[in-house]
């Protein structure tokens, strides 16, 4: 009878540790109502003590993709609360995590945030299940929204991005450079030679801090410098390049062999101890501490003015004649999920696109204001020139996004092998253009 | 002539019943979506009373299994939703299109085909099969050395042992990049090149020598647990018979072990057909080599690093998808093999 009375009693303890274990996963599963509703309540409070402007917008879920500027993220979420009553939540993916990775996983989840971050090329992956914002306030305000053929205006910019090569101003003055000149391949030559032979004088350790290392710097060679044969000399919206690649991997192979020459020229007088196993904090760092005169990196590299004790600019990658501008755009694109709140997703555009939004984006994490109307200047130390050139016009799109995912690990390695002197220009291109298409065709 | 009372049986009729109506309708209103908040209630309610049912079911003969059912259950249970329902839906996505997203349809065998052609795959599998050859020899003589270090009588051995087995309890991220600041900038000081990881046939050498670092330490372990079980009385008549050391090895030592020669060799052996951390993070796959006439840009890239590369950093889930399960069908392959082999030598000591 005891035996019995201890195997109910363990029969018991097992029920309602497995019941207990039910309502926990049960939270979890509801969590969508449970957390709408105690989201409200908490929306209500500060709508009620700070204006009367009733909060009908439900709270909204962003996520983002810069863990550098999540702290200024989720000022804004407080700001927007203070002066809308409406709650934004923020979550922010960093480090290695990848935001399309964690996406998908989320999607899988049927936990999808209302608005989150993409990249232009990753648009087709989400086909038919973005918001259409066209007609919205803010897209009258700038030229950098986002516009697939299919779902409409589908993205809005967050920041304005800019690569081209980064110049040390006080440097190009000490050695009588006018970087302004620098619109032809003869000229980049004629000034590399100066450069280079008042290395002592100038107190740098190359020309160049240019770094074709694969396994990290992948993403610079593969994407943005490849971006240039993309895009320079381009207008913002002129695609013919990229067309020409997405359509089964071509490349116009006269471009890219005067592509091929310019960086030719960069490995020439690139700093040796960067050029194949260097790292990007050492290409910055040298940048920084004056040793190279051009960094092949864009405005991020170098974010405060109290960096740097000299002017920075961009000049352009003139591998023809008359290229003068620079690539600038947003690298990528806050969009809003058509299942989930569109309406609050559309109010929060339309709120971050105005001054106290901007207010934080620009002065507090230093990013580069897409909008017309914006009166802050950025800190950023580039953001004179890349400022010049895009008033002027003379600017490119980031059509380099838009590649087939994954190609830059293909090319960086094309770089990498040019940069050790295994492949020549010519090689260059045959290898540059047999390695794209049997990127395509795969 | 019936051993149970009508109120058992009734019990037992009623909670099967009440059990998979309650489990059904709250998986039901599960996958309909309502929002009904006691559906998991429902779901583990009716689940727990069907087992109750179960465990009182009037029958002498079957008793005794259901009672190995029910507590089997949780195990079965849990295995199935990790391991055996991923697996075939993982084989099931490899038949299709699918993006990580959605599934638009479905393809075939299109995926298998595809990553056939494809030489920088096929490479990978040629260098996965290199890497693991020259790692079960490297790697077992390496620590079969360290372990005859590791049991004469030196002094400091304690030392050794842990110091030669302290790289295993590293990460292979963390050792990846530790070593790549090695090999690029200490390395390079004394070389006066450029770093070693930067060529793809220097890089896979790189690979190799960080894996022996990592691993030899643990294989280290078990020849020394080997070792050790050789019998004393042995080696000491061996001695008395006038056997030197190198006739002690060969003829005493080294046949005594064999089991566990068998057993480094098929550790070494799978865990090097899994090699991705230290591939990830020491060259991420990166390197150029000439491949069936093509140029192919992941010169040191394994086959696990393959797949991550073709799912999630290419966004082809479906074809990383069908390479992981030829991954699977090689692995299982192997573990086979290995289970053979080992149960065919228990037999015979």
């Amino acid at each position: 009878m005891k035996k019995k009375l201890m195997s109910v009693l363990l029969a018991g303890a097992m029920v309602a540790s497995l019941v207990a274990c039910g309502s926990t996963t049960d939270t979890t599963t509801t969590s969508d109502n449970t957390q709408t509703q105690t989201e409200t309540t908490t929306t209500e409070t500060p709508a009620a003590d700070t204006t009367a402007t009733a909060s009908s917008v439900e709270p909204v879920r962003l996520l983002n993709g810069k863990p550098e500027i999540n702290d200024q993220m989720q000022a804004l979420a407080a700001k927007y609360q203070e002066e809308t009553g409406n709650v934004l939540t923020v979550e922010t993916i960093g480090g290695d995590t990848n935001a399309s990775d964690e996406l998908k996983k989320m999607y899988q989840a049927d936990n999808m945030p209302d608005i989150f971050v993409i990249e232009a090329n990753q648009a087709a992956t989400w086909d038919g299940m973005l918001a259409d914002l066209s007609g919205e306030d803010w897209t009258n305000k700038t030229g950098f929204e986002l516009v697939d053929a299919s779902m409409g205006t589908i993205g809005f910019p967050y920041t304005v991005e800019a690569t081209a090569l980064g110049y040390n101003a006080d440097l190009l003055a000490k050695a009588g450079v006018d970087p302004a000149s620098l619109t032809s391949p003869d000229a980049w030559k004629a000034a590399c030679e100066t450069l280079d032979a008042k290395k002592d004088e100038l107190g740098i350790t190359a020309v160049f801090g240019w770094c074709a290392e694969p396994t990290n710097l992948g993403w610079s060679s593969g994407t943005h410098v490849f971006g240039q044969y993309l895009d320079a000399g381009l207008k913002a919206d002129d695609t013919t390049y990229i067309d020409l690649l997405n359509d089964g991997g071509k490349i116009d192979e006269a471009r890219m062999k005067k592509f091929a020459e310019f960086i030719g020229m960069m490995n020439q007088y690139s700093d040796p101890a960067l050029l194949i196993d260097g790292t990007y904090d050492n290409q910055v760092a040298g940048f920084k501490e004056g040793k190279y005169v051009f960094i092949t990196q864009g405005n991020w590299c170098v974010t405060s003015p109290d960096d740097v004790s000299f002017e920075c600019g961009f000049a352009p990658y003139a591998f023809e004649d008359g290229i003068n501008t620079i690539i600038a755009g947003p690298p990528s694109y806050w969009v809003a999920y058509s299942a989930g709140n569109v309406d609050g997703a559309k109010a929060f555009f339309n709120w971050c696109a105005g001054d106290s939004a901007q207010n934080i984006l620009v002065n507090d994490a230093g990013l580069v204001s897409p909008f017309d109307d914006c009166q802050y200047e950025a800190v950023n130390p580039f953001y004179k020139s890349m400022n010049s050139y895009i008033t002027a016009g003379n600017y490119s799109g980031w059509h380099t996004m838009l590649k087939k995912d994954g190609l830059q690990n293909s090319t960086c390695n094309v770089f990498a092998d040019y940069a050790k002197g295994k492949l020549d220009a010519d090689k260059f291109v045959s290898t540059m253009a047999q390695v794209i298409a049997d990127y395509y065709a795969q | 002539m019936s051993t149970f009372s009508i109120g058992r049986k009734a019990v037992s009729f009623i909670s099967l019943i009440a059990g998979i109506v309650l489990a059904i309708a709250g998986l039901g209103l599960s996958i309909a979506k309502t929002g009904n908040a006691s559906r998991g209630a429902m779901l583990i309610g009716g689940v727990v009373l069907f087992f109750i049912g179960l465990y009182l079911f009037p029958t002498l003969k079957h008793h005794r299994s259901i009672i190995n059912f029910i507590f089997l259950f949780p195990l079965l249970f849990a295995f199935m939703v990790t391991v055996i329902i991923p697996l075939v839906l993982g084989i099931g996505y490899s038949f299709t299109d699918w993006d990580g997203i959605r599934m638009k349809s479905v393809v075939g065998i299109a995926n298998y085909t595809r990553m056939f052609k494809q030489p920088a795959f096929l490479w990978s599998i040629l260098l996965t099969f290199l890497f693991v050859v020259f790692n079960m020899i490297l790697v077992n003589l390496v620590a079969f050395l360290l372990a005859l270090l590791c049991t004469s009588k030196i002094k400091g051995l304690g030392f050794f042992r842990a110091a030669y087995f302290l790289p295993n309890l590293i990460g292979g991220i963390v050792l990846g990049y530790i070593w790549q600041f090695i090999f690029s900038n200490v390395v390079t000081k004394f070389t006066g090149t450029y770093s070693m990881l930067s060529d793809t046939n220097t890089a896979f050498i790189a690979i190799i020598i960080v894996y022996i670092w990592q691993y030899a330490g643990y294989i280290m372990l078990i020849y020394i647990t080997g070792l050790n079980t050789i019998p004393g009385d042995v080696l000491e008549a061996s001695a008395i018979d006038g056997a030197n050391k190198t006739q002690t090895l060969f003829n005493i030592k080294l046949p005594m072990i064999a089991p566990t020669i068998t057993i480094c060799t098929f550790l070494t052996l799978t865990s090097a057909f899994k090699q991705f951390d230290v591939n990830l993070a020491l060259t991420n796959g990166k390197g150029s080599v000439e491949f069936l006439g093509s140029y192919i840009a992941n010169g040191t890239e394994m086959l696990a690093l393959n797949i991550y590369t073709t799912a999630v950093i290419n966004n082809d889930y479906a074809l990383g998808q069908a390479k992981a399960v030829l991954f699977f069908v090689i692995l299982a392959v192997v573990s086979i093999v290995q289970v053979r082999i080992s149960n065919k030598r228990e037999v015979e000591l």
